[in-house]
C-alpha cells in the first residue's frame, strides 16, 4: 500500500543507495533504516535541533525534511565528523570547554556549528549564539558551547 | 588524604562520556533496538476526569500486526505505584484523573500500526466534574479526585509565639505570590527497551533516572521477584528529576507487553506524548504575611503555601516538606508559622524538579525581601546583609548551623560582580525611557541532599583490573550532569591514577544494591562518598601488598602519578598495574563495596522542628535586565552567579551546572508556562512551550565558593540544584529596580510585564490560571493550522 | 505520517501538469517546514500525492527586471537575507526574513511555502504587501497574476486554485532614498513567531515632507492590510516622533474598530501603537 523508493545519496561522503517510503524523513531514514543513531530526535516539529545534519553544506532539521528529498544530494551527520575516529577541532573543543553535559543536543549543536564555521572563519560571539539558536539545550546554559566554537574557529584559523 | 595534594580532585578533568557524545556513539534508549522488536503505544485519556463505563478491544486485537492490546485487567499483579502514596494505576481500571493517564496499551510492528490500533480501541467514558484550579479544590464541595479527599499533605513549622511577633512589628507587609506549571524540557523524551531475560524475568534499558523504585513498581505489576527485574540506565539526555514515575509507568507497560507478546518491546515518547503525561513542577499559591521593625528586622513570618499536586501524589509530600523548611530563607525570625499544603486536582501530577520545592518559595522570600528594604529605606544589599544566618543562627525549624555560613561572603561577591548597589541607585533615579535598566539580587540557603525525607544511603563499587584499570559501578546514577565524571575523579583520586583509567558504568540493578533515587542534588555528596569508601577499601588491600613487595609497612606508603611511592621521599617502588597485578597473583580481592550513609537528621511533625539537613550550601545571584516597558520584553543583559560548593571536585562541572541552571531559571522567570485550561494542557510541543534558545541567556559570571564541608567527600556538598532556585527572583528584582513594578506571578512574561497582570481569557469557575499565553486564535498565531 | 504516492516535478509543466491531474488530492511540496509539521499530527490531512518542486531550478532565481523585482518561490529565507539585491532594493524584507525561525528553518524554508501557507504570522508576507507585491499563478490554463493584498481571504486561506503553482513573486523595487523597516515581537529573541509585527515604508522630498508612507501590521488582523488612515495622518507632514505616535493609534484604533474589543485587546491596543511609531522611526534611523 505504500510503495518504497530507491533512493541514491552521499552520506558521510560515501555513497548510499536505500529503499524507503516517501513518507519517512530524513531522520527516520538515519536512525531507523540506516542505523545512524547519532543524530537525535527531540521533538520532530524543528524546534528542538536535535535532529540537524548538513544538507547540500547547509544544517537542516532533518525531521522537517522527506527522506526522498535527499536523492542525489550530499548530508552530513555527526557520525561524519570523525570518520577514522580522530577527532574534528570542532569536537575537541566541546570536550576540552565543557560543553557537553547530557550530550543529546550536541550532535545537533556540532553540525550547526560546523555550518557556520565552514562558511565564517572567525564568527563573533553574536554571530555564533545566532547559529545555534535553533539548537535548544536544556543543561548547559549554551556559554560553554560558545566558547567551544570560539575555540575551534580559533584553533582552524591558526592551523590553516 | 590530604585532598589539598590532590591533583584531580578539583581539576577541570573532561568529561569521561564526552567522547561518545560528541562522535554519536553514545546509546541514549532511544538508540536501542534489537531484532523483531515491536512498538508499543499507549491510549491516553480524552478527559481530565471521568468514569470509564467500558473500554473495547477486540478491532484493535484484529489488527494485522498488533501482537497485544492490553488494558488494565491484564495486569497480574499491583495495578498501582507510587513512591509515597500508592495511588497512581498504570493503566485506569475505574477512572482516569488526568489527560495523561493511560487507559490501553497496544503492541505492534511498526509504530504507524501501533498508532493505527490506538485509533479503534472504544472507550466509553462518562465525564466527572474537572477541579483544576488548587485553591478551589481545597473546599468542601469541590469535585474530589481521590476518594480521602483532595488534600493530601499539610507540613508546618511553628516557631516562637506568633501573635507576640505581629504585636511587636512596626509595620506589616502582606503579599500574595503564584508561579506556574513548569515542564522539565528535558531534550531527550522518555524511551525503553524491554525483552524477556534468558531466567524468565524481563530486562529494561531505558532513559531512567531511579531505577530501584521503577524495579519495585515492575515487578510488583508482574508478580516477579526483585532479582527476575533487571533496569538498566542507558545514557541519559538529561532528567532534572523528569524521568522518575513517567518512567516507572512507562517500564511497567513495556513489561506488562512483553509478557504478554515474549518479544522485545520497544516504548518511545513522542514530544506530544511526553508533554501530555509527565508531571511538571507544582505551581504554589504563596501568601506571605510578614511583621517588621523600622530597623528592618523580621519580628514575625506567617506562611501559607498551596501546591498543586495534580491528580497523583508523586513526590509532592517530599517537595513541599523542602518548602516548609526553607520558607522563611535564610533569615532569622523568631516567631514563624508556616503552613503548605498539597491539593490534587485534574491537572498533570506535579513531582520532582531540579529544585524541588524551593523555587517557588525563594521567589516570595526575595520579593519580600526587597519589599521590606523599600519600606525601611535600605538597599536589596543591606536589608540581606541585615537579616541573614551566620554561623550559630538557629533556623526556622530550630536547628543550630554549626558550619560555616557563607551567605555575606555569597551575596558580597554577587553584588560587587554587577555592580550593586551603585547601579541600582543609578537606575532606581534614571528618568523614564521606553528601555529601563534594572538589577536584582536574591539568595537562599539549601538543606543538603534528602534531609529527613528518608533514608539517605548509597552504594558503589570499585573493580581493579589486573592492569590497572578501574570499573566503578555505582547506585546513584549520572543524569547528564556529570556525576560519573565526578564519582571517576573521586576514585582515581584515591589510587593517584589519571581518570582515564577509570571506567564509570551506568546503573544497572544487577550490579549495584538499592541506593535510593538520584535526587537532591546527592549524586556527588552520597554517590561520592559512597564511591570514595569503596575506593579506599582496595587501596587498603594494594597498599598492603604492596608493602609486602617492598618489604616495608603500608603505612610507610602512597599512591600517586600511577605509582606506589614512598611516602618520605617519593621513590617509585612499582606501577600501580603492578601491584594489582600481584594482587590478583596473591589471591586477594581487587574490589571493594563502598556504602555512604548520611548523618542523621530529626524531624517532629506536629511542630515542624528539627535538625532538618544534616548541612546546607549557600548562594547568591545578580541579574541585570533591560525592560522594554511598552512592550513588556525583558532581556537579561548580565548575570552574576555563585555558589558555595563546599569543593568543587570538577570546576569545569561546577560551572556548566552553574550556568545551566541560571537558564533555568531564566525560563522559569520570564518564559515558561505550561498552561492547563480545565485540566487540558494547551501546548504540548516545543513550538508553543518555550524555552530559552542562545540568544535569550546572557553570558553568567561564575563565581564558585568553595567552604569544605566535613559531611561531604573532600569537603563538597551540592551544586546541581541550587544553581537553579534563585535565578528568577534575582531577575523579577530587577524588573523591579527598572519600573517600580512588582512582578507577584511567573513568568514575568509580555503581558505580566507590559499591564501588571496576566490577559485572563473569560472561563467558567473552578479553572485554573488563565493566561493569553500563546495561544488566541484570532490574534497572536500557530504556525500550524491544526492542533493536536 | 500517512502514506502518500510521491512525484519529482523536474520542471513548472511538469508540476503543473501534476497537479492537473490529481487537483485536491495533490499538494506541492517546498521546503516542508510548514507540511512536514502538519502532517505528523494525527488528525491531518496527508495529501495522497504529494508533488515535490523543491528540484526546479528556475524558480529559484533572484533578478532585477527594469526597476521591478522578481523572486523565485523556492527562494529561501536564508538566500533572502544573503541577498544584495534584496539588501539594496528592500531591505525590510531581508530583515523580517532574518527573523524567521533558526537558522535551520531559514535554509529550508522558502518565500513561496511562507506565502501559500498564509499564517497570520508569515513574517515575509507583511513587508510584501508595503511593496505591492503581486504572485504569479500558473497552471495548465495558463498564468494569472494576483496582488497580493487581495490574495488572502482568512489565515491560511488564499485565492489560488488547488491546480496553480505559485511562479513568481514581483515588486518594484523601492525607489532611490525611500526608507523602509520591519518590527517583530516575540516572547523570545530566536525560534519565536511573530505575537504581533509592522512593516513600513515611508519617502521623504526634497523639503523634508513625507510623500509616500506604507504601513503593514502583521500577526494583527484576519487578513493583511495596509492601514491606509494612518498612511494618510503622515502624508504631507515633516516626520517627528509625535507624528508617528498619532499613526500607531491609528493603527490600533482601526484594528479595534475590525476586531472589536477582546480580552486581549488590552495588550494589543498600546503595543500595536507602539510597534507602529517605533517601525517609523527605525525607517529614520542609520540603516543597518
Ligand atoms: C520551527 C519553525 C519556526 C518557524 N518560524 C517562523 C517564523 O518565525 N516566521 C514565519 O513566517 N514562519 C515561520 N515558520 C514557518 C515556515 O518555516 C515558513 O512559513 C516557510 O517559509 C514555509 O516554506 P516551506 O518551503 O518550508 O513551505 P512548505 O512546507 O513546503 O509549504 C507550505 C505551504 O505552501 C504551499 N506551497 C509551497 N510552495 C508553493 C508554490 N510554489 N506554489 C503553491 N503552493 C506552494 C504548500 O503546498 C504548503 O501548503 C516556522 C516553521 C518552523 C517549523
Ligand atoms: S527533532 Fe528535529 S528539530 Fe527537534
Ligand atoms: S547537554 Fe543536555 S541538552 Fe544540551
Amino acid at each position: 500500500m505504500n510503495p518504497t523508493i530507491t533512493l541514491s545519496f552521499t552520506l558521510n561522503g560515501r555513497p548510499q543507495r536505500v529503499d524507503v517510503s516517501p513518507n519517512r524523513t530524513l531522520l527516520d531514514l538515519l536512525r531507523e533504516e540506516i542505523g545512524l543513531t547519532g543524530t537525535k530526535r527531540g521533538c520532530d516539529v524543528g524546534e528542538c535541533g536535535a535532529c540537524t545534519v548538513l544538507l547540500d553544506g547547509r544544517a537542516v532539521n532533518s525531521c522537517l525534511v522527506l527522506a526522498p528529498q535527499v536523492a542525489g544530494r550530499e548530508v552530513v551527520t555527526v557520525e561524519g565528523l570523525a570518520p577514522l575516529g580522530t577527532l574534528a577541532p570542532l569536537q575537541e573543543a566541546f570536550i576540552h570547554h565543557g560543553a557537553v553535559q547530557c550530550g543529546f543536543c550536541t550532535p545537533g549543536m556540532l553540525m550547526s556549528a560546523k555550518d557556520l564555521l565552514d562558511h565564517s572563519a572567525r564568527p563573533p560571539e553574536r554571530e555564533i549564539r545566532e547559529a545555534i539558536a535553533g539548537n535548544l539545550c536544556r543543561c548547559t546554559g549554551y556559554q560553554q558551547i560558545v566558547e567551544a566554537i570560539e575555540d575551534a574557529a580559533r584553533r582552524t584559523h591558526e592551523a590553516r | 588524604m590530604d585532598a589539598k595534594k590532590n591533583s584531580i580532585i578539583g581539576n577541570s578533568e573532561r568529561r569521561v562520556d564526552a567522547w561518545g557524545k560528541v562522535t554519536g556513539s553514545a546509546k541514549f534508549a532511544a538508540d536501542y533496538s534489537l531484532p523483531h522488536q515491536l512498538y508499543g503505544k499507549v491510549l491516553r485519556s480524552g478527559h481530565p476526569h471521568a468514569r470509564i463505563v467500558s473500554i473495547d478491544v477486540r478491532q484493535a486485537a484484529n489488527l494485522d500486526g498488533v501482537a497485544a492490546v492490553l488494558t488494565a485487567n491484564d495486569i497480574p499483579g499491583s495495578r498501582v505505584f507510587g513512591i509515597v502514596v500508592k495511588n497512581q494505576e498504570i493503566l485506569a481500571g475505574e477512572k482516569v484523573r488526568y489527560m495523561g493517564d493511560g487507559v490501553a496499551l497496544v503492541a505492534a510492528s511498526s509504530v504507524e500500526i501501533a498508532e493505527a490500533a490506538l485509533g479503534i480501541i472504544d472507550v466509553v467514558y462518562e465525564p466527572l466534574p474537572v477541579v483544576s484550579d488548587p485553591e478551589y479544590a481545597m473546599k468542601e464541595e469541590a469535585p474530589r479526585v481521590h476518594p480521602e479527599g483532595n488534600v493530601f499533605v499539610h507540613h508546618k513549622v511553628r516557631k516562637g509565639n506568633i501573635e507576640k511577633g505581629f504585636a511587636s512589628a512596626d509595620f506589616v507587609i502582606e503579599r500574595t505570590f503564584r508561579t506556574q506549571f513548569v515542564e522539565h524540557s528535558a531534550i531527550e523524551p522518555e524511551a525503553v527497551l524491554a525483552e524477556p531475560a534468558e531466567h524468565g524475568g524481563v530486562r529494561i534499558t531505558g532513559s531512567i533516572q531511579n531505577l530501584f523504585s521503577s524495579r519495585r513498581s515492575v515487578a510488583a505489576a508482574l508478580n516477579l521477584d526483585l532479582n527476575r527485574v533487571q533496569l538498566v540506565q542507558a545514557t541519559l539526555g538529561g532528567s532534572f528529576g523528569g524521568k522518575d514515575e513517567v518512567m516507572t509507568s512507562m517500564c511497567c507497560r513495556a513489561a506488562l507487553l512483553v509478557r504478554a507478546t515474549g518479544r522485545p518491546v520497544k516504548m518511545v515518547n513522542s514530544r506530544e506524548e511526553s508533554m501530555l503525561e509527565s508531571y511538571k513542577r507544582h505551581p504554589y499559591v504563596m501568601h506571605y504575611r510578614w511583621g517588621a521593625r523600622k530597623n528592618g528586622a523580621i519580628t514575625a513570618m506567617e506562611i501559607r503555601c498551596i501546591a498543586d499536586g495534580g491528580a497523583y501524589a508523586s513526590m509532592s509530600p517530599f517537595v513541599t516538606w523542602r518548602s516548609v523548611v526553607q520558607a522563611t530563607g535564610p533569615y532569622a525570625c523568631e516567631n514563624v508559622k508556616t503552613d503548605v499544603y498539597a491539593v490534587y486536582t485534574n491537572n498533570n501530577y506535579t513531582g520532582a524538579m531540579r529544585g524541588f520545592g524551593s523555587p517557588q518559595v525563594n521567589f516570595a522570600i526575595e520579593s519580600m525581601m526587597d519589599e521590606l528594604g523599600e519600606r525601611v529605606g535600605m538597599n536589596p544589599l543591606e536589608v540581606r546583609l541585615r537579616n541573614c544566618f551566620h554561623r550559630g543562627s538557629v533556623t526556622a525549624t530550630g536547628q543550630k548551623l554549626d558550619h560555616e555560613v557563607s551567605l555575606r561572603e555569597v551575596l558580597q561577591k554577587a553584588a560587587d560582580g554587577i555592580g550593586f548597589p551603585e547601579k541600582w541607585k543609578r537606575f532606581r533615579e534614571a528618568d523614564g525611557g521606553m528601555h529601563r535598566k534594572g538589577v536584582g539580587l536574591a539568595c537562599s540557603y539549601r538543606g543538603v541532599s534528602l534531609g529527613a525525607e528518608g533514608a539517605d544511603a548509597a552504594e558503589a563499587v570499585v573493580s581493579v583490573q589486573t592492569d590497572g584499570s578501574v570499573i566503578v559501578s555505582s547506585g546513584v546514577t549520572d543524569m547528564g550532569q556529570g556525576a560519573g565524571t565526578q564519582m571517576s575523579q573521586i576514585v582515581a583520586g584515591v589510587f593517584g591514577i589519571p581518570v582515564g583509567k577509570v571506567l564509570f558504568l551506568n546503573t544497572d540493578t544487577n550490579r549495584v544494591a538499592d541506593s535510593g533515587p538520584t535526587v537532591a542534588s546527592r549524586g556527588t555528596i552520597v554517590g561520592g562518598a559512597a564511591a570514595k569508601n569503596a575506593a579506599e577499601i582496595v587501596r587498603a588491600t594494594l597498599l598492603d601488598v604492596a608493602a609486602e613487595m617492598a618489604g616495608t609497612s603500608p603505612r610507610e606508603l602512597a599512591m600517586e602519578g600511577g605509582f606506589v611511592v614512598r611516602s618520605a621521599d617519593g621513590t617509585r617502588l612499582a606501577s600501580f598495574g603492578e601491584v594489582a597485578a600481584e594482587c590478583f597473583e596473591k589471591g586477594r580481592p581487587m574490589h571493594g563495596i563502598g556504602w555512604h550513609r548520611s548523618p542523621k537528621t530529626t524531624w517532629d511533625a506536629a511542630t515542624g522542628q528539627g535538625d532538618a539537613y544534616f548541612t546546607f550550601v549557600y548562594g547568591a545571584n545578580a541579574a541585570e535586565v533591560v525592560v522594554d516597558t511598552e512592550t513588556g520584553k525583558v532581556d537579561v543583559v548580565d548575570f552574576v552567579s555563585v555558589h558555595d560548593v563546599g569543593r568543587a571536585i570538577n570546576s569545569d562541572a561546577v560551572r556548566g551546572q552553574m550556568i545551566g541552571g541560571v537558564a533555568m531559571g531564566l525560563g522559569y522567570g520570564l518564559l515558561e508556562e505550561f498552561i492547563l485550561e480545565e485540566g487540558v494542557p494547551a501546548q504540548l510541543n516545543f513550538d508553543e512551550y518555550l524555552i530559552p534558545t542562545s540568544m535569550d541567556v546572557p553570558p553568567v559570571t561564575t563565581i564558585i565558593v568553595e567552604n569544605e564541608d566535613p559531611a561531604g567527600p573532600f569537603g563538597a556538598k551540592s551544586v546541581g540544584e541550587p544553581t537553579n532556585e534563585i535565578a528568577a527572583p534575582a531577575i523579577v528584582n530587577a524588573i523591579f529596580n527598572a519600573t517600580e513594578k512588582r512582578i507577584t506571578e511567573l513568568p514575568a512574561n509580555l503581558e505580566r510585564v507590559r499591564l501588571g497582570h496576566a490577559l485572563r481569557r473569560p472561563g467558567p469557575r473552578g479553572s485554573a490560571l488563565k493566561d493569553d499565553g500563546q495561544s488566541l486564535p484570532d490574534l497572536s498565531c500557530k504556525i500550524r493550522p491544526e492542533k493536536l | 505520517m500517512r502514506p502518500f504516492s510521491y512525484i519529482v516535478a523536474g520542471s513548472v509543466q511538469e508540476a503543473v501538469a501534476a497537479l492537473h491531474e490529481h487537483g485536491r488530492d495533490a499538494r506541492v511540496l517546498a521546503g516542508g517546514t510548514d507540511l512536514l509539521v502538519e502532517w505528523r499530527h494525527p488528525g491531518a490531512r496527508v495529501p495522497r500525492v504529494v508533488v515535490d518542486i523543491s528540484r526546479i531550478e528556475s524558480l529559484r532565481d533572484i533578478s532585477l527586471e527594469g526597476r521591478d523585482v522578481l523572486l523565485g518561490p523556492l527562494t529561501t529565507h536564508a538566500e533572502l537575507i544573503r541577498s544584495g539585491v534584496i539588501r539594496s532594493e528592500a531591505a525590510f524584507l531581508a530583515s523580517a526574513a532574518s527573523t524567521i525561525g533558526s537558522p535551520q528553518i531559514r535554509n529550508r524554508g522558502t518565500l513561496g511555502g511562507n506565502i501559500m501557507n498564509g499564517a497570520a504570522c508569515a513574517d515575509t508576507v507583511p513587508p510584501l504587501i508595503a511593496l505591492g507585491a503581486r504572485v504569479t499563478l500558473s497552471s495548465v490554463d495558463g498564468e494569472r497574476d494576483c496582488h497580493l493584498s487581495g490574495f488572502y481571504n482568512k489565515p491560511y486561506t488564499t485565492v489560488a486554485n488547488p491546480n496553480e503553482l505559485l511562479t513568481q513573486v514581483r515588486f518594484p523595487a523601492l525607489p532611490r532614498g525611500t526608507k523602509s523597516a520591519f518590527t517583530k515581537l516575540g516572547r523570545r529573541n530566536a525560534l519565536s513567531i511573530s505575537r504581533l509585527s509592522v512593516a513600513a515604508v515611508v519617502a521623504v522630498d526634497e523639503t523634508g515632507v513625507i510623500t509616500d508612507a506604507r504601513i503593514v501590521p502583521g500577526a494583527a488582523q484576519t487578513v493583511w492590510k495596509r492601514a491606509m488612515e494612518a498612511e494618510k495622518i503622515l502624508i504631507g507632514n515633516p516626520p517627528s516622533v509625535a507624528l508617528f505616535a498619532e499613526a500607531g493609534r491609528v493603527v490600533s484604533g482601526v484594528l479595534i474598530r475590525e476586531t472589536g474589543r477582546r480580552w486581549s485587546t488590552e495588550y494589543k491596543e498600546p503595543v500595536i501603537a507602539a510597534l507602529v511609531r517605533r517601525t517609523l522611526e527605525k525607517c529614520f534611523a542609520v540603516n543597518d
